[in-house]
């Protein structure tokens, strides 16, 4: 970066360990957050329920697969699934407990999820890589089938689709059709902050260490006593949790009401894809790679018509999905710690600037 | 096996046996009915030409036991047998500082709640263990490469790393397999003198599987020779060497 640690000396280990050790750092990330936090104040609605929410959400995703696949190394393809569980969890328990406020239950969905998670997740002992990700695929597919099948997580709607009841949150209301696009982003925003805050505790102590342990040479952790299956399982855990409450504010937070085919295999590869795109094992990198995806589809018009050559929506479309594979296939290649990476291969140029090294 | 259980061993009792231990891939007979002990606070070396069952009698060690059918892996390293690997076994794209802290995971004990919080208990240990870490890598004198991912380590250094992580474990017994392979004579002689000072320091036991002959015959009390999975010699490195089943396997021997 333009600024560098000199001079910036620790004497504790509890300092040394910070997640910002630089100041200039730690100025950064206020300074992002008091932004965030005052986005509503000065953008449209189209900007926040269009661009900002989903991307929060499906950056939390994105973290929740990230735990799984970049840091324990099991590849996994029912994310689209284990949100699914989360938005069903929570649909039935603000249904069947409605004086319970609505938030309570979007996090504790997390929990519903995380342990369909764990019983998916069995099989990793066994199995890994590709195979890993098929049995994977499978729960995508037995998820899905549930979904549609099982009229009983709808509470017999005629339209079998969750429809979301009308909450506030200290008068405002948050979810339902009256909620503002401001309210829903803020609490959006609260909860992925306060959850990336905690995977970022989790990913750099003892948990964390032992996950990628396991993910770098699963031999070799075994015989320093870590113990592999409870290790995945916890991984499978922790990763549904959070695809699980991404889930769940997918539909009661963005969507409004929602079918079955909004949890379907297309979500698994869209989280996946930006998860390898943003970086493997990269807190930053989940948020990288959901910005792309979704800024991607919704900038391209504006930026073709910038430079005269208007496209209709369609086109703009399957041209950011072509991009959007090259791209995979590009960082799978050349970078396969994606953006993450790459911004901090920048830094560190920047840092030795002008010298090479 | 007997579990080493440090309340009762003192200095030059047997801490670990090894009776009667045979290990077959298929038809091969990879080892054939070897015995040897290992005494406590000594630097015991099993050495042997190439193939001759070393690295399989290593794993026997640490895997499986005669007394306990199946020791599992995770048994021994709560057992206090720490080892380091033939071809370095580091976690790659972990610092060389997360890498030994991954050492002490056993030791580590804060649950899932206050990890997510690392705050108050989490991070007291965390830090009381980073001190820990932090003389082991003074010990080891790799303070430099403390924030470097260890896969872009040179390969003496990894060695050394490696060293690190399993003395982090705080081990009774540490198994070394080729701890000096494929290094020069400076980091040879720099790995000799960490072995040694292990041994003094620490008071660990250790059991060492090198080539070099120089190295083993300097470092270790004991030797334990195998050929063809099969024990030829046992005694001090003196003994060791002027056995003729030895010499035989080492320079041939004229059918």
């Amino acid at each position: 970066m333009f600024y560098r640690e000199a001079g910036q000396f620790k004497t504790t280990y509890r300092g040394d360990m910070t997640v910002f050790p630089i100041l200039q750092d730690r100025i950064g990330i206020i300074v992002i957050l008091v932004v965030a936090f005052s986005i509503p104040l000065f953008s449209s609605n189209f900007m926040l329920h269009a661009i900002m929410i989903p991307f929060l959400i499906f950056a939390l995703a994105a973290i929740g697969l990230n735990i799984l696949t970049g840091y324990t190394g099991l590849l996994s393809l029912g994310t689209g699934g284990f949100m699914g569980v989360g938005a069903y969890a929570c649909y039935k328990l603000a249904t069947v407990f409605p004086e319970v406020h609505i938030l309570i239950w979007v996090v504790v969905s997390g929990f519903a999820s995380a342990a369909v998670g764990i019983l998916f997740g069995l099989p990793s002992l066994r199995i890994k890589g590709f195979y890993l990700a098929v049995a994977t695929l499978a729960s995508q597919f037995f998820l899905s089938w549930c979904f549609i099948r099982i009229p009983w997580l709808v509470n017999y709607n005629v339209s079998n689709a969750i429809e979301v009841p009308r909450r506030t949150l200290f008068g405002v209301h948050v979810t339902g059709p009256e909620a503002t696009p401001q309210a829903r982003y803020l609490v959006v925003l609260t909860i992925v902050v306060v959850m990336t805050w905690l995977a970022s505790n989790l990913v750099r102590g003892r948990i964390g260490r032992m996950w990628m342990a396991v993910r770098d040479m699963d031999i070799a952790a075994e015989l320093m006593g870590i113990k592999l299956l409870n290790t995945k399982l916890l991984a499978f855990a922790v990763s549904s949790f959070y695809c699980g409450v991404a889930g769940a504010m997918l539909v009661f937070l963005y969507y409004g009401s929602a079918e079955a085919t909004a949890f379907s295999i297309n979500q698994s590869f869209a989280v996946l894809s930006m998860v390898i795109i943003g970086g493997l094992g990269s807190l930053l990198g989940s948020f990288m790679g959901a910005a792309l995806i979704f800024m991607l589809p919704i900038m391209l018009p504006q930026l073709m018509a910038a430079m005269g050559l208007p496209i209709q929506s369609a086109t703009a479309e399957h041209i950011s999905f072509m991009i959007i594979g090259a791209l995979i296939v590009f960082f799978l290649i050349v970078e396969p710690h994606g953006l993450a990476r790459l911004w901090q291969i920048a830094k560190q140029k920047l840092r030795v600037w002008p010298y090479p090294y | 096996m007997r579990a080493p259980d440090d309340t009762e061993i003192k200095a030059g009792q047997t801490l670990l046996s090894v009776e009667g231990v045979s290990l077959s891939f298929g038809g091969v007979k990879a080892i054939r009915n070897v015995s040897f002990d290992i005494k406590k606070g000594e630097i015991r070396a099993i050495i042997g030409p190439n193939g001759a069952g070393k690295t399989s009698m290593l794993n026997q060690i640490t895997f499986k036991g005669v007394k306990r059918k199946k020791m599992r892996p995770h048994d021994a390293a709560t057992g206090g047998i720490a080892r380091t690997f033939q071809n370095v076994a580091l976690f790659k794209s972990m610092t060389t500082l997360d890498n030994i802290m991954a050492g002490r995971t056993l030791r580590m004990n804060k649950n899932l709640f206050w990890q997510l919080l690392r705050f108050g208990p989490a991070e007291r240990e965390e830090i009381e263990h980073r001190r820990k870490v932090e003389e082991i890598i003074d010990f080891l004198e790799i303070q430099h490469i403390r924030r470097v991912p260890v896969g872009r380590l040179p390969y003496g250094l990894q060695k050394r790393v490696e060293l690190g992580r399993a003395l982090a474990m705080e081990p009774e017994l540490l198994l070394l397999d080729e701890p000096m392979a494929g290094m020069n004579l400076e980091e040879k002689e720099d790995m000799c003198r960490y072995v040694i000072d292990v041994n003094n320091h620490y008071g660990t036991t250790i059991a060492l599987i090198e080539h070099d002959m120089g190295v083993v015959m300097d470092l270790a009390n004991r030797v334990v020779v195998l050929d063809y999975g099969q024990k030829i010699a046992d005694g001090t490195p003196d003994e060791v060497k002027a056995n003729k089943a030895v010499i035989d396997a080492y320079l041939g021997v004229a059918h």
